[in-house]
C-alpha cells in the first residue's frame, strides 16, 4: 500500500504547492486591500501567456520578465479600476473582478486566440527523479522549490523589510499610516501589483505541465479560492496548509476513487468550514468585520 | 399653448422623419424575412474551445462557398457558445424564438447534443450535431430533427480494437456521456478480442492535471493505453505523459480525437494511434474535399482540422436539402436530409433514414515518428472501411439500431 500511496502524496505536494502560490497572492490582495480578486485567475493566465512569448521569443531566461510585465497591468488595473472599490459593498468587487477576469480573457482570446500554446520544460530540467517507490519529473521538483523559495521571499519581504510593516500597518489601519505621511494608495498599488505577479510566476511554473490555453484561468481559480477559504481569508500559513492538504487529497482520490477527485476539495471545504466557519487560521479582522 | 411656424416645421420634419424610419423598418423588417437565418453551436470557452473555433469556421466557410445564398435568399448565421449541456441548451432555445432559425449545426459535445436535441425536436428544427459520438444521440434518444455526422462510439472502438486483438488494457475515459459510451463499449468486446482490463479510470471534464493518473497507469504496466479524452484534456495528458517520460514506452490509442489537440501541445509530445472522422493530407480525401482544404487555407491560414470539416461537411448538407426542399419548411427539409447523398467520396455517404446516422468511414492515423510540418502530425494508417458494404456493416442494421424514429 505504502508504494501506491507515497508517490501520490510527493506528487500532490508538488500540485498543492502550484495550488498554493495561486492562492497566497489572492490572499494578499484580499488580506491586505479586502479585495475578493476574481480575476485573479486570469492573472495567472497572463502570466503563462506572457510567459509563452518570452520563451519564443528570447529563451527561458526571459520569462524572470514576465510577472514583471503582470504587476505592471495589475498596477495599471489597480489605479484605473480596483482602488475605486476600496471601502465599498464587498459584492460591487466581487461583481467588477469577475467582469474583469472575463475581460482578461477575452483580450487573451483576441491577441492568441482559442488554440492552446505549447510551452515544454526547459531542456536541462527534463529528467526524473525516483527515491523508492517515489517518482517525480525533474521539472516538478524545481517547481516545488521555486514555489518554496518564492513563499519564503514573499514572508520575509512582508516580515522583516519596512515595505512590509507599511503593508501590513497599511491593512490593519490605513488611516493611522495615512496621517504618517506615508503615500497609502500607492502601498495598495503595489500591493496589488505583487499579488498578481505572485499569480504570475504561478502561472509560468504550470504552463510548461499545463496547455497554455485560455480556459487555464478557470481551472485556476476554483481551487485557489476554495485554498483561501479553507486555509481562511487573509491567512498565509493557512493558504500554505490548505493548498498542501488539497494537493495530496486530491492525488489520494484520483488514486482510490478518480470521478471524485474534482469534488475532494470541495468535500474538504464544506467540512472544514461546518467545524471552523473562519477557516483553519483564519483571523478576526476588525477593518473588515 | 401657441403653434407657430418653428413648430409646425418641426412637427412636419418629425411626421417626414417618422415616415421615412417606418418605411425603413419596413424594408429592414423585409430583408430579415428575406434571409434565411442558421444557427451554429459550438464551443467557444472551455477546453474544447479550439475544437469549436475550427468547427464554426468549417460551418461558416460552407456558407460561403454557396454563395451565401439558399433559395436564392441571402443566409444569415448566428453562432452561439456550447459551454455546458445546460447554456446548449438555452441557445439553442434562444435560435428558436429569437433568431427563428431554419436550421442549427454544431453539438461538439454528446452530453450537449443530447441537451440540444430535446428542443430540436420540440420547435421542430432540423438539427445536425457535427461533432457528438455517444450511440444515445441516433440510439435510443433519437428524435426525427437530429442528424449526427460522426461515427458512434461503439462503431470507433470495435475498428480500434481490430489493431489491438491479444493486448491488456488501460482504460481513461472521460466521465460523462460519451466516455461512458465509450468504456461501456469496449468492455463489452474484450473477450471478443481476446483482451484484458487492467485498469480504467473515469476523468471529470476540464481536468488540469493528470499526473497521478499516469503514476496509475504505469503502475499497473498495461500493454496500450485506450482513450476517449476530448480537446484540452487530451492535450494536457499527452503533455504530461510526455513530460513523465510515458512517450513511447506505453502506446496510447484514442477514439474521436480532433486535430487541434495534438497542434495546441506541439510536434515534440503528440503521440499514439487514434480514430478519427478524417484527415486534410488524406491523399485519399476526393476533389472537392481539397477544394475545402485549399479555401480553409486561404482563408483562416491553417488548414482545416477535422472538425472544420464536420462543420463544413454538414452545413453543406443543410443548405443542399433546403435547396432541394425548395422551403425552409422543417417537414420538407427534414426528408431532404434523410434522402441527401454526399456522392464525393469513393462511395455515396448517407444519413441512414431510420436513425439519422451518417454512414461514412473514418479513418485511423498514426502520429509520426518525427514531426517536422507545423501542421501535418499525421500518416493515415487506413480507412475504418473501403466499399460501401463493409461501411454499412461497420455500422450496424436497423435491427441492432435502439432508435424508434417518431412521425414527422
Amino acid at each position: 500500500m505504502l508504494d501506491i500511496l507515497l508517490p501520490q502524496v510527493a506528487n500532490g505536494l508538488v500540485l498543492g504547492f502550484i495550488y498554493v502560490l495561486i492562492a497566497v497572492g489572492l490572499s494578499i490582495t484580499f488580506g491586505m486591500l479586502g479585495i475578493v480578486n476574481f480575476a485573479h485567475g486570469a492573472f495567472f493566465a497572463l502570466g503563462a501567456y506572457f510567459s509563452y512569448e518570452l520563451v519564443r521569443l528570447f529563451g527561458w531566461p526571459a520569462v524572470v520578465f514576465a510577472p514583471i510585465l503582470v504587476a505592471i497591468v495589475g498596477m495599471v488595473v489597480e489605479v484605473v479600476l480596483i482602488r475605486r472599490l476600496y471601502g465599498k459593498e464587498p459584492l460591487l468587487s466581487l461583481v467588477v473582478t469577475f467582469a474583469l477576469g472575463l475581460l482578461i480573457e477575452a483580450v487573451i482570446r483576441y491577441f492568441w486566440g482559442t488554440d492552446g500554446k505549447s510551452l515544454s520544460p526547459p531542456e536541462f530540467l527534463s529528467g526524473f527523479v525516483e527515491i523508492g517507490p517515489v517518482f517525480m519529473t525533474l521539472y516538478r521538483v524545481a517547481v516545488l522549490v521555486a514555489t518554496v523559495g518564492v513563499l519564503v521571499a514573499l514572508w520575509a519581504f512582508l516580515n522583516f523589510t519596512p515595505y512590509g510593516r507599511i503593508i501590513r500597518a497599511g491593512s490593519r489601519d490605513p488611516e493611522m499610516v495615512d496621517m504618517l505621511g506615508i503615500n497609502l494608495p500607492r502601498v495598495f498599488t503595489g500591493v496589488f501589483g505583487l499579488g498578481c505577479a505572485i499569480a504570475a510566476i504561478a502561472g509560468i511554473l504550470a504552463g510548461p505541465l499545463w496547455t497554455v490555453s485560455p480556459s487555464m484561468a478557470a481551472n485556476a481559480i476554483m481551487p485557489a479560492f476554495v485554498i483561501v477559504a479553507i486555509g481562511g481569508l487573509g491567512s498565509f500559513a493557512g493558504a500554505l496548509i490548505a493548498g498542501l492538504t488539497v494537493g495530496v487529497i486530491t492525488a489520494i482520490t484520483i488514486q482510490f476513487w478518480p470521478q471524485a477527485s474534482t469534488a475532494a476539495m470541495y468535500v474538504l471545504m464544506l467540512v472544514v468550514l461546518l467545524l471552523r466557519p473562519r477557516g483553519l487560521l483564519g483571523a478576526q479582522w476588525e477593518r473588515f468585520e | 399653448m401657441k403653434f407657430g411656424l418653428k413648430t409646425a416645421i418641426t412637427r412636419r420634419c418629425l411626421t417626414l422623419l417618422a415616415g421615412v424610419s417606418a418605411l425603413g423598418l419596413v424594408a429592414t423588417g423585409a430583408l430579415a424575412q428575406d434571409a434565411v437565418t442558421l444557427g451554429i453551436v459550438t464551443p467557444k470557452q472551455g477546453p474544447s474551445a479550439s475544437i469549436g473555433a475550427h468547427m464554426a469556421q468549417g460551418a461558416l466557410l460552407a456558407v460561403e462557398l454557396h454563395g451565401g445564398k439558399v433559395l436564392d435568399r441571402p443566409v444569415e448565421t448566428v453562432w452561439l457558445d456550447e459551454a455546458s449541456p445546460q447554456i446548449s441548451q438555452q441557445n439553442m432555445q434562444k435560435l428558436a424564438d429569437e433568431y427563428k432559425v431554419a436550421g442549427v449545426i454544431g453539438g461538439n459535445s454528446s452530453a450537449a447534443t443530447l441537451a440540444m436535441m430535446s428542443v430540436a425536436e420540440r420547435e421542430k428544427i432540423p438539427f445536425i450535431s457535427a461533432g457528438s459520438a455517444a450511440s444515445e444521440v441516433t440510439g435510443a434518444n433519437c428524435n426525427r430533427y437530429t442528424f449526427r455526422a460522426q461515427a458512434p462510439a461503439p462503431v470507433q472502438v470495435e475498428v480500434a480494437f481490430n489493431e489491438l486483438r491479444g493486448k491488456k488494457v488501460y482504460f481513461f475515459t472521460p466521465a460523462y456521456a460519451f466516455g461512458q459510451d465509450v468504456l461501456r463499449t469496449s468492455r463489452s468486446l474484450l473477450e471478443k478480442y481476446d483482451m484484458t482490463e487492467v485498469g480504467n479510470d473515469e476523468v471529470p471534464v476540464n481536468t488540469a492535471d493528470y499526473s497521478s493518473y499516469i503514476l496509475k497507469i504505469r503502475k499497473a504496466q498495461p500493454d496500450v493505453v485506450f482513450g476517449a479524452l476530448v480537446g484540452l484534456d487530451l492535450s494536457n495528458f499527452m503533455k504530461q505523459w510526455n513530460e513523465m517520460g510515458m512517450k513511447g514506452s506505453i502506446p496510447i490509442y484514442e477514439v474521436a480525437v480532433s486535430d487541434t489537440d495534438f497542434w495546441d501541445i506541439g510536434m515534440a509530445v503528440a503521440t499514439g494511434v487514434h480514430v478519427k472522422p478524417w484527415y486534410y493530407k488524406d491523399p485519399q480525401n476526393p476533389e472537392g474535399e481539397q477544394k475545402f482544404v485549399a479555401a480553409y487555407e486561404q482563408k483562416y491560414g491553417v488548414p482545416p482540422s477535422d472538425k472544420a470539416f464536420f462543420g463544413w461537411f454538414s452545413m453543406n448538407a443543410m443548405l443542399d436539402s433546403i435547396e432541394e426542399a425548395g422551403s425552409t419548411e422543417p417537414q420538407k427539409v427534414v426528408p431532404a436530409l434523410e434522402s441527401w447523398r454526399y456522392t464525393e467520396g469513393k462511395f455515396p455517404y448517407y444519413f441512414r433514414d431510420f436513425d439519422h446516422q451518417l454512414v461514412r468511414p473514418a479513418v485511423i492515423v498514426k502520429l509520426k515518428d518525427t514531426i517536422t510540418d507545423q501542421w501535418d502530425y499525421m500518416d493515415v494508417v487506413r480507412w475504418t472501411s473501403e466499399t460501401q458494404a463493409d461501411t454499412e456493416e461497420v455500422f450496424g442494421s436497423k435491427e441492432q439500431s435502439a432508435c424508434t424514429m417518431p412521425a414527422l
